[in-house]
């Protein structure tokens, strides 16, 4: 008894214990989570800004001589391309590293030890929720730094104000994606299911926006947020409705997934 | 893609554009440092998957980068690995714990020694002893005069499949267990129907204390009953009375599931912390300890062995000191010797606080369980002493050896109102079946003596839980030489 004691240490000032917001941070760093968010979103945050800057030789290179003639590149594409990454590639990274931490349930045995246990889902649902989305923004916040530098040294440096508050309008957005995969896993058990109906959400939503007046008002319209900061198209007040529209959206999406996760018998 | 690049922008001019060296290099650098991580995280590992660890190392290397790293670490990469080779407990690889450090444990305070079954009786001689000390005597004195000591009256009634809302026989009335203690958890008329299948109008009464078993063939309603009891399902009808708080029962699947990249230890440390958050590391290693995975407190679930499995969740479900534990199929996935560590772990928790198992090997609820609960096609044919159920629906037998001609003896048995049967077992011996065992045990010897016959041995029958509970199911031909 005394060596097990000891190799599980006891308890010291600054030692961490277990707990379900420690749970989650071992989630993204004992398995491959972590490294693939900030991978997948550093690597297109150096890369991007290349390929702009170069996509003329690229296509000569490619094309068997066939010359097309691009404008020189602008900040504003350089970081362009690494936001367009952050809408495709970068969301499904995002929704599948959530989607198997939301998703319990899919393990009979995982859930009865979870849920026989907790006093209430939301224990289960805020650090899930909270880590996630901290983590997705810190990778983008990464990438978004490596598109800056790349950016700066290629074809000119991006205006300072318009990329912090795109990060801020991207940080939301993506917080607003884990939170549609929370309500998403309070549909279906199945991770697969779960990635499925959020990305369906996710890239479903925005054809909503071909309608002018709505467009104004949905998350979606966060995503653009960094490149037209920077261009200057528009103010980052002109994003407060659709800021606040995801802000009320996270809410409502944990709410219901708490209740449908309530519901759910195991 | 930093090939193309090269090659689109330099290689034609036989140099780089100004400024895309300094662009290249941290690109490149990541990728490096991706496969660089990928090569020492193949070196430290003990073990890889699906190939051998040289052909992950030529994949990394040669499979363009960085796809050929990020294949190794989503496909090859063991999730079971020790954190850090210093918290690996020695020989603790792969293997099942011994059996000591649970015999330990289990000969503490409920004082059950290396025989679970010792100090609870229960299957030693089931024909003729008391189980556990319960004083559930039930139907035994059916045809004799009654022992000492509390009686549960028990009306002896044929097997009946669909008892409805009546309260299933070895049930007292009045609000009291069985066993004349308080009953932790009642319910009353508890129905969960899956459309003919479920649980139908349950009344189970648990005594405070108890080891409660519940057996039932496949499809009985086991699990649903422990699903409703545990709050994980909830009934069409029906209700369910606990006399303590929710936060005082634990749970433990038939196949618990973990997180496999946390180590024991952080699983039994995570049930703390959700249970009893002022308890600390002590509580966390005594039940790694009494569930016998103290070596492999430091080793990270993936790797565990289902038998493994089942005594993690049992740690997990024993930190916090439960009243109620209800585990559903405990030994499933153990070998004997992790079954008979499982049980006497069980047995020793009598009296200390109320366990509720389901089993489908009902040797080993009749060796641990002092009450038993019977389900078939979801209703509960059966609850009350184990004992009692034996007697009950399993006419005791006795093997009876006379010196000299048996023929007399067997005529004076059979003239006995509580002989129901006398077959002669060769020349000098008779199968003796009576209606109790009360009976049997002063009736045989004295008839045998009033015939002026010399006794030479008088032998009990084993009867034991298993043909019980054919018996009371009619489940196979068992169930024929008892009238339905």
């Amino acid at each position: 008894m005394a060596s097990v004691t000891a190799r599980l240490g006891r308890p010291q000032p600054g030692r961490y214990r277990m707990n379900l917001w420690r749970l989650e941070w071992l989630r993204l760093r004992r398995t491959p989570r972590a490294l693939t968010l900030a991978a997948v979103f550093v690597f297109f945050g150096l890369l991007q800004p290349l390929l702009t800057k170069y996509q003329s030789q690229i296509f000569r290179h490619v094309g068997n001589g066939v010359r097309i003639s691009f404008p020189a590149a602008t900040p504003a594409q350089g970081v362009g391309g690494y936001i367009g990454e952050l809408s495709g590639t970068g969301l499904i990274v995002v929704v599948v590293v959530a989607a198997g931490a939301f998703t319990f349930d899919s393990r009979h045995g995982l859930a009865t030890f979870l849920r026989t246990r907790v006093t209430g889902l939301w224990r289960l649902v805020a650090p899930r929720f909270t880590v996630n989305a901290a983590a997705a923004a810190l990778a983008y916040v990464l990438g978004a730094l490596a598109a800056w530098y790349e950016t700066a040294l290629l074809i000119g440096a991006p205006d300072a104000g318009g990329m912090l508050a795109g990060m801020l309008c991207a940080a939301v957005y993506l917080a607003y994606a884990v939170a549609v995969t929370a309500f998403a896993a309070g549909i279906v058990r199945g991770t697969l299911a779960a990635v499925g109906i959020a990305l369906a959400i996710l890239f479903l939503l925005p054809v909503a926006g071909v309608y002018h007046p709505v467009s104004k008002w949905l998350p979606s319209t966060l995503t653009n947020a960094p490149v037209d900061l920077l261009r200057g198209t528009h103010q980052l007040s002109y994003y407060l409705p659709a800021f606040a529209v995801t802000v009320v959206a996270i809410a409502a999406a944990l709410t219901v997934a708490v209740l449908r996760l309530r519901a759910r018998e195991i | 893609m930093p090939n193309d690049l090269l090659a689109a922008g330099a290689v034609g001019s036989g140099r780089l554009p100004p400024g895309l060296l300094p662009a290249l290099v941290p690109l490149l650098v990541l990728i490096v440092a991706l496969d660089v991580y990928c090569l020492i995280d193949l070196a430290r590992a003990k073990s890889v998957r699906h190939m051998p660890k040289f052909v992950w190392a030529i994949v990394i290397l040669f499979v363009s980068a960085p796809i050929g790293a990020l294949i190794y670490l989503f496909v090859g990469r063991d999730r079971s690995r020790e954190p850090g080779p210093a918290r690996v407990g020695k020989g603790a690889a792969g293997r099942e714990p011994g059996p000591a450090r649970v015999g330990e444990e289990a000969a503490g305070p409920a004082g059950v020694g290396e025989d679970a079954a010792g100090p609870a009786g229960v299957g030693e001689d089931a024909a003729g002893r008391e189980p556990g000390g319960d004083g559930a005597a039930g139907a035994r004195g059916l045809a004799g005069p009654p022992r000492d000591g509390p009686t549960v009256a028990v009306e002896r009634q044929p097997p009946q499949m669909s008892p409805g809302r009546r309260p299933p026989p070895g049930t007292s009335p009045g609000g009291r267990s069985p066993g004349g203690r308080p009953p932790i958890i009642t319910t009353s008329g508890l129905t969960r129907d899956y459309g003919g299948a479920g649980l139908f109008d349950v009344d189970l009464m648990v005594p405070q204390g108890a080891i409660y078993g519940l057996v039932g063939p496949n499809g009985a309603g086991k699990t649903t009953l422990l699903s409703l009891l545990s709050g994980t399902r909830r009934p069409d009808r029906g209700t369910i009375a606990m006399s303590i708080r929710r936060n005082q029962l634990a749970v433990c699947p038939d196949v618990p599931e973990f997180d496999g990249w946390l180590t024991a230890a952080e699983v039994v440390d995570l049930a703390r912390s959700l249970v009893a958050p002022a308890a600390g590391a002590p509580e966390v290693a005594a039940a790694l300890a009494t569930a016998g995975l103290a070596d492999s407190a430091g080793r990270r679930v993936a790797g565990f062995s289902r038998g493994m499995l089942q005594r993690l969740g049992l740690a997990c479900a024993l930190i916090g000191g439960p009243e109620l534990l209800i585990l559903d199929e405990p030994t499933s996935a153990l070998d004997p010797a992790g079954r008979a560590e499982m049980l006497s772990l069980v047995a020793a928790m009598r009296g200390r606080r109320t366990v509720i198992f389901s089993s489908h090997i009902l040797a080993d609820v009749q060796r641990i369980a002092d009450q038993v609960g019977i389900l078939r096609d979801g209703r509960l044919l059966y609850q009350g002493a184990t004992k009692e159920l034996i007697d009950t629906y399993l006419e005791p037998s006795w093997l009876v050896r006379i010196a000299g001609d048996a023929r007399p003896v067997a005529a004076a048995l059979t003239a006995e109102p509580w002989v129901t049967r006398v077959e002669p077992a060769g020349t000098d011996s008779l199968r003796v079946d009576a209606a109790g065992i009360e009976a049997g045990e002063r009736g045989i010897p004295a008839v045998i003596a009033g015939c002026g016959a010399r006794q030479v041995s008088c032998e009990p029958v084993a009867a034991d839980l298993e043909s019980a509970f054919l018996a009371l199911t009619g489940a196979d031909s068992l169930g024929a030489r008892w009238p339905a």
